[in-house]
């Protein structure tokens, strides 16, 4: 049933855009000394949500066939064995996915209470 | 949630990486005045698994720096050949020490990753409390 309210669709669609981000940016500090290896991103949420809303209509938005897009960090430079990740780039990114997942939580977490205000509970 | 199961299990894989290649660092370091000794040298490879699943960071094996060692004149030495020197290890422990400095940091950079995806999931589970 909440599933079926945009606040939250939208609100869990960006909670699962963090985790994914999380899920790269792990790979990313891992393969922190592989050689060739590249940093990778997903598109930034705001792109991936106008695309995903074109193409399900206006207001069609569905939160459940959500794929996000990743893409190739080309920031850093590449170091001469090929690897091409920078470790305060990818602290500077966890940093960032965890605002992004606590402001989705916040979010869920919020219009969960608007829900229960107007169901008369407490 | 899969995301975050699998970002702790990447995070696993670099920890234990870079652990192997700090334990290799030790073994050089400790190695260091031994005659003949040739320094262990530690790569990386990412191991792709089955369809779309994270690539985990794996030691590839472990290969040997084939480079001559230092020659050291010690006559009185029982390795020492007719020349009076014999070959050292070739290990420099500047090298090492910078080595084990980059491994201990990204050590951690794993270390903070996994901590972030416990606490993310572990934020999520909050939801269900009420």
């Amino acid at each position: 049933m909440y599933e079926n309210l945009t606040l939250f669709q939208t609100a869990s669609a960006f909670a699962r855009h963090a985790e994914k981000r999380q899920a790269l940016a792990a790979q990313n500090i891992a393969n922190a000394d592989t050689p060739g290896f590249k940093p990778r991103d997903l598109k930034d949420f705001a792109q991936s949500f106008r695309e995903m809303q074109r193409q399900s209509g206006e207001n069609g938005f569905s939160g459940h066939r959500t794929a996000f897009e990743a893409v190739q960090d080309e920031r850093t430079a590449a170091a001469p064995n090929g690897n091409a990740v920078s470790v305060e780039t990818e602290m500077m990114r966890a940093v960032d996915i965890r605002l992004q997942h606590d402001t989705a939580l916040a979010i869920y977490r919020s219009a969960l209470g608007i829900l229960r205000t107007s169901l008369g509970r407490q | 949630m899969t995301d975050l199961k699998s970002s702790m299990d990447v995070s696993m894989g670099g920890l234990l990486a870079q652990a192997g290649r700090l334990s290799n660092v030790a073994q050089n370091i400790a190695n260091a005045d031994t005659p003949g000794y040739k320094r262990k040298l530690t790569s990386f490879t990412q191991t792709m698994e089955a369809n779309d699943a994270p690539s985990v960071v794996a030691l590839a094996p472990t290969r040997r720096d084939s480079s001559q060692g230092q020659l050291i004149y010690d006559p009185e030495h029982p390795l020492a050949g007719s020349d009076g020197t014999y070959e050292g290890s070739n290990v420099s422990l500047l090298v090492e020490i910078a080595d084990a400095r980059e491994a201990q940091r990204t050590y951690e950079a794993n270390l903070r990753s996994f901590d972030n995806a416990r606490q993310m999931s572990r934020s999520l589970l909050e939801l269900l409390r009420r």
